[in-house]
């Protein structure tokens, strides 16, 4: 199946023309809005467009309420929407329109979003020991710890063992569990009954200044 | 006739009631893990018990009682002062991980939700037991609290569910079960019937809530009004109660009362607590955008003798600075020298959007314009660095002793324990495990 390359360039190029003039058209309004400290009526709207037509601007009325510019009062005159904001130098954000600069911005990671897989089960901890510390996890440092993800073989995990809890790599194989420790002044721990893990730790957190 | 059912449809609506069991004493043995199995309470900082572990309600402890009785009945408790900080995130994160399930959440408390789950058993392919099982697990897992849950056709119903089997129960009442769970639950712990409605009832020889429930319908128009009658109806599996997902949209008043210990007969240091509240109760007035039409004020003795008085102001405001006038005088009307107090409290009432006030004719809107932009500079500072970051000078006498002195001044050990770049009045919003590692 060909399809018209030619003709889908025209379609975008006609809606980025459309939204160029809406645009106008809405700076228009505000400019007028702000200058008069009054709504235009419906005949001062075609002389800022440029229509002749009435049907004209009730059509551009629609448009324009549709995407929250302009709204209506209880008697059905005119008010502002959006317009009456003032406008930034970079973009018109609240207008609609994503400025340039803020389109490219739009999939950003935050750090929060990037440490924190599952907002609603990660918890702080305060490391107080130095059994990770061949890991890069030292005391003081702050670890993240997530109850929601289920521990794997080689994540670092909060275990009780013997009452006790413990900060250790998790190593499993087959039905033998060992906590294994990142430090050689510490022993690998083989739990002889059923271990219990608090969350595995997904993120280190440590500030200088 | 007993056995019965009240009604005879399966499903017409599912309406989950999930409660947090002992929330605040759950919460403290999910981050300090030593403290599990053990009898915990919280509320040192009240002088009485606010929560109670399972563990110590077992041993008879129970909420509202004193910390001297609590210690006669039960010496090897542990009493810790209430870390609203952490509560609030674990409530927060309970509600979030519902809301993973249905849109349909209600967050009716700190520790209690409704979730309606009507239609959903297309999506999870399964009974609606198998969803409510599946978000209990959930929350145990991801946040180490339990939970009791109920789910049936109504909210009434869902609550009678969830209260029926604690801790950690899953009661499930299709329609055609409701009659078994009703026949032994005395009406008054039935939501929203009360010991004086229950007394009335008991005359007509009503004592379950399944009797109430099987009177016909004329009955109840006869004697009750509306509220009995929509419980009537849920009670009988028709769903009247809606889950309401929006939350608190306004506010009627708002109240801000604060203990201090020990009592003070101290004027300057009173009159201080009492403009720290009025400063709290604005700045929670204008963070909801409210202006107070009148002004409460009340003081309580060492004795608990409470005093207060009722001022209409001449204009609606929220800024501390047009109130300190009406609050002199309201102070120095019930202010009795050479009292001890122990508590002064604030209530802005008579609250109306500050958008729909009007300049009134002595009015000076230089000052007002100029008012207004020193609260906003304050309410942004407040934003950047902590709440009180700036006070007016008449609450600052609060600064020279600490709120509880003594056993009472105990404070939770997050608010102790930072981290590096937290300081005392802001923190990371995340709970902490305390846990050696």
């Amino acid at each position: 199946m060909t399809v018209n390359v030619r003709s889908l360039y025209n379609l975008n190029m006609t809606r980025d023309v459309k939204e160029d003039k809406l645009r106008s058209r809405v700076r228009d309004i505000s400019h007028f809005y702000r200058e008069k400290g009054r709504m235009p009526s419906f005949s001062e709207i075609g002389e800022l467009a440029g229509f002749q037509s009435k049907n004209a601007v009730f059509k551009l009325v629609n448009k324009l309420e549709q995407r929250n510019f302009i709204g209506r009062d209880e008697k059905g005159r005119l008010i502002p929407g959006s317009i009456a904001s003032s406008l930034r130098t970079l973009g018109t954000v609240e207008a609609g329109f994503p400025s340039p600069a803020e389109e490219e911005l739009a999939d950003t990671l935050s750090l929060d979003q990037l440490l924190i897989q599952n907002p609603d089960a990660t918890f702080l901890l305060k490391v107080s020991g130095d059994s990770m510390s061949e890991a890069g996890i030292l005391p003081g440092d702050m670890v993240l710890v997530d109850k929601g993800q289920p521990p794997k073989s080689g994540d670092i995990v909060i275990a009780e063992v013997d009452g006790e809890w413990t900060m250790k790599y998790l190593k499993k194989r087959g039905e033998s569990v060992t906590l294994i420790p990142a430090n050689p002044k510490y022993k690998p721990i083989k739990p002889k009954e059923e271990l219990k893990i608090a969350g595995v730790v997904t993120a280190v957190v440590r500030k200088y200044r | 006739m007993d056995n019965q059912p009240l009604t005879i449809h399966s499903w017409p609506r599912a309406i989950l009631h999930l409660d947090a069991d002992a929330f605040f004493a759950s919460c403290e043995q999910a981050v300090h893990p030593e403290l599990r199995g053990k009898p915990v309470i919280t509320g040192k900082e009240r002088g009485i018990v606010a929560a109670a572990s399972y563990e110590a309600k077992a041993r008879g402890v129970k909420r509202g009682m004193s910390l001297y009785e609590v210690k006669k009945v039960c010496p090897d408790i542990v009493i810790l002062p209430s870390d609203y900080e952490t509560y609030s995130l674990f409530s927060l994160r309970m509600f979030e991980i519902l809301r993973r399930f249905s849109p349909d959440v209600e967050e009716y408390s700190i520790d209690e939700a409704f979730v309606d789950l009507t239609g959903l058993r297309r999506s999870y392919h399964g009974p609606y037991g198998m969803i409510a099982q599946k978000m209990q697990e959930t929350v145990v897992t991801e946040l180490g609290i339990t939970v009791s849950v109920g789910v049936s056709l109504s909210k009434v119903l869902a609550k009678i569910g969830s209260r029926h089997n604690k801790p950690r129960g899953l009661t499930i009442i299709p329609g055609r079960d409701i009659h078994i769970y009703l026949k032994e639950l005395p009406i008054e712990k039935v939501w929203g019937i009360g010991p004086n409605t229950s007394a009335f009832l008991r005359k007509f020889g009503i004592t379950t809530a399944l009797e109430y429930a099987r009177k016909d319908e004329k009955f109840i128009e006869k004697y009750l009004s509306k509220p009995y009658r929509e419980i009537w109806h849920e009670l009988n599996g028709s769903s009247v109660y809606p889950v309401v997902t929006e939350t608190k949209s306004s506010y009627q008043s708002i109240s801000k009362t604060k203990t201090f210990t020990p009592p003070s007969k101290d004027e300057t240091f009173v009159f201080a607590q009492l403009s720290k509240n009025l400063e709290n109760a604005c700045i929670k007035a204008r963070r909801h955008k409210l202006a107070a039409t009148r002004l409460v004020v009340c003081l309580r003795k060492h004795d608990y003798q409470s005093d207060g008085v009722d001022i209409k102001l001449n204009r609606p405001t929220a800024y501390p600075v047009d109130l300190f006038g009406p609050l002199r005088e309201g102070f120095n009307h019930i202010y009795q020298p050479d009292s001890f107090y122990r508590q002064t409290g604030v209530v802005l009432a008579g609250l109306l959007p500050e958008t729909g006030i009007q300049c009134f004719l002595f009015d000076d809107p230089v000052r007002m314009e100029k008012m207004s932009r020193v609260y906003r500079a304050v309410d942004q500072l407040s934003q950047n660095f902590g709440k009180h970051i700036i006070q007016h000078a008449a609450s600052l006498p609060t600064k020279l002793q600490a709120q509880h002195e003594g056993e009472r001044g105990d404070v939770p050990q997050r608010a102790t324990d930072l981290f590096k770049g937290e300081n005392k009045r802001q923190r990371l919003g995340l709970p902490v495990l305390h846990m050696k590692v």
